[in-house]
């Protein structure tokens, strides 16, 4: 390995990319098309089986793969937290030192730069549950399990659902449902601190004292608007991210070599499913829960703060 | 015409539904792709404005760093938007 230590770091790098595209080619030329696979449903991923029909007149509440993996991650929301508090040492461990940096998080910054006072107090235990909660759910959705696959694996002969990675984020009822909480909250919240026509009265932006009634109505009219525009926002940001991470994924590591029936693609994609799962692990699932849990405090914190 | 209509549909091998689905296919690559641009060109923004920030005034850096974050995920949330329209256009 002598000769490689000479090459100058540009060298090497085109090395790399030589050996990189290289391999692709060559496997290309020795494997070659296999043809169009019809067979493989990646989106079976997302499919939701009813494992426990229970149906309620026309709702639907079914125990599903979603549904456990939501019953999963409150249970390691409880726990994680119940286990740290009892146990708590004036030297912290590691794992104490992180929870009580992602409990600062949610204090200083979720909370306290959002909300004042009495309402800081009042509203902190919600908005930290909401980003521990989104945070455990979209991290468990990340686990690589050994029975990944679209169909049903037989374990002595038990025929056991597949666990794929899946979270229960990526279906837009996980989100919507949380933004509907958030989004009733903070208006009984808004008209509790200053009454009905108070709070309706401060969606108008400050400075427009000496405006027309109508220019004021069609203001009012937009803000009214822009409420309602929230609730698509606020659960479609935290569901499509969640979505898109996990079809990324699905089709880098190798759901697209074996869709197109190409297997030189996979030496291609596989590389980087490795990046955006550091990336989707590290960054987004964590940052969507506290951006959530941040637009719901400045949500919070708008409907009951002082006419400015 | 009518008779005409579906004899060239067979010769020239176009069916509807091949440009019903070249159709939804476009739309899912073109409006997802441009969805993109803009998000990109946002995120390229915000973390070069907080850059500039932090070279101005390094004191700032922890105040800016949560600010940045937040910005960062709302313009990439646009790309998303986007993406979930030509789903919404791919598969109905």
């Amino acid at each position: 390995m002598a000769w490689l230590a000479k090459l100058s770091t540009k060298q090497k790098v085109l090395l790399g990319a030589f050996l990189y595209i290289g391999t692709t080619i060559l496997l290309l030329a020795v494997a070659g098309s296999q043809g169009k696979n019809e067979e493989f449903k990646p989106q079976n991923e997302f499919k939701l089986d009813n494992w426990i029909p229970i149906h309620l007149g026309p709702a639907d509440l079914s125990i599903n793969k979603a549904v456990l993996y939501l019953f999963l991650a409150s249970a390691l929301t409880i726990f994680a937290m119940v286990y740290i508090a009892r146990r708590m040492q004036m030297k912290p461990n590691r794992v104490q030192a992180a929870v009580e940096a992602a409990y600062g998080l949610t204090k200083n910054q979720i909370t306290g730069s959002n909300l004042q006072g009495s309402y800081a107090a009042k509203w902190f235990p919600f908005l930290a549950t909401l980003f521990f909660f989104i945070a455990f759910t979209n991290i468990i959705g990340y686990l690589p399990l050994p029975t990944n696959t679209e169909h049903e694996v037989s374990i002595f002969g038990l025929s056991i659902p597949s666990f794929a990675i899946y979270a229960a984020s990526a279906n837009i009822s996980f989100s919507l449902a949380l933004t509907l909480v958030v989004w009733f909250s903070y208006h009984i919240e808004g008209v509790r601190a200053k009454g009905l026509f108070g709070y309706l009265k401060s969606f108008l932006p400050a400075g427009l004292e000496d405006m027309n009634p109508v220019g004021k109505a069609l203001i009012f009219v937009i803000e009214l608007l822009s409420q309602f525009m929230r609730l698509v926002s606020l659960s479609v940001r935290l569901f499509a991210n969640i979505l898109a991470g996990h079809l990324l994924l699905l089709f880098m590591g190798g759901g697209l070599a074996v869709l197109l029936g190409v297997a030189a693609l996979g030496v291609l994609t596989f590389p980087l499913a490795f990046v955006f799962f550091v990336l989707e692990v590290g960054l987004i699932a964590t940052l969507q829960a506290f951006i959530f849990a941040t637009l719901s405090g400045i949500y919070i914190g708008g409907a009951v703060a002082e006419t400015h | 015409m009518d008779l005409i209509a579906p004899v060239a549909q067979a010769a020239s091998g176009v069916t509807d539904t091949g440009v019903k689905d070249a159709g939804k296919a476009i739309a899912l690559g073109v409006g997802a792709g441009l969805g993109s641009i803009g998000a990109g060109i946002g995120i390229g923004f915000i973390f070069g404005k907080e850059i500039e920030s932090v070279a101005r005034q390094p004191e700032m850096k922890d105040d800016l760093q949560s600010i940045r974050w937040l910005g960062f995920a709302l313009t990439e949330a646009v790309a998303f938007y986007t993406f979930i329209f030509g789903l919404i256009a791919f598969f109905l």
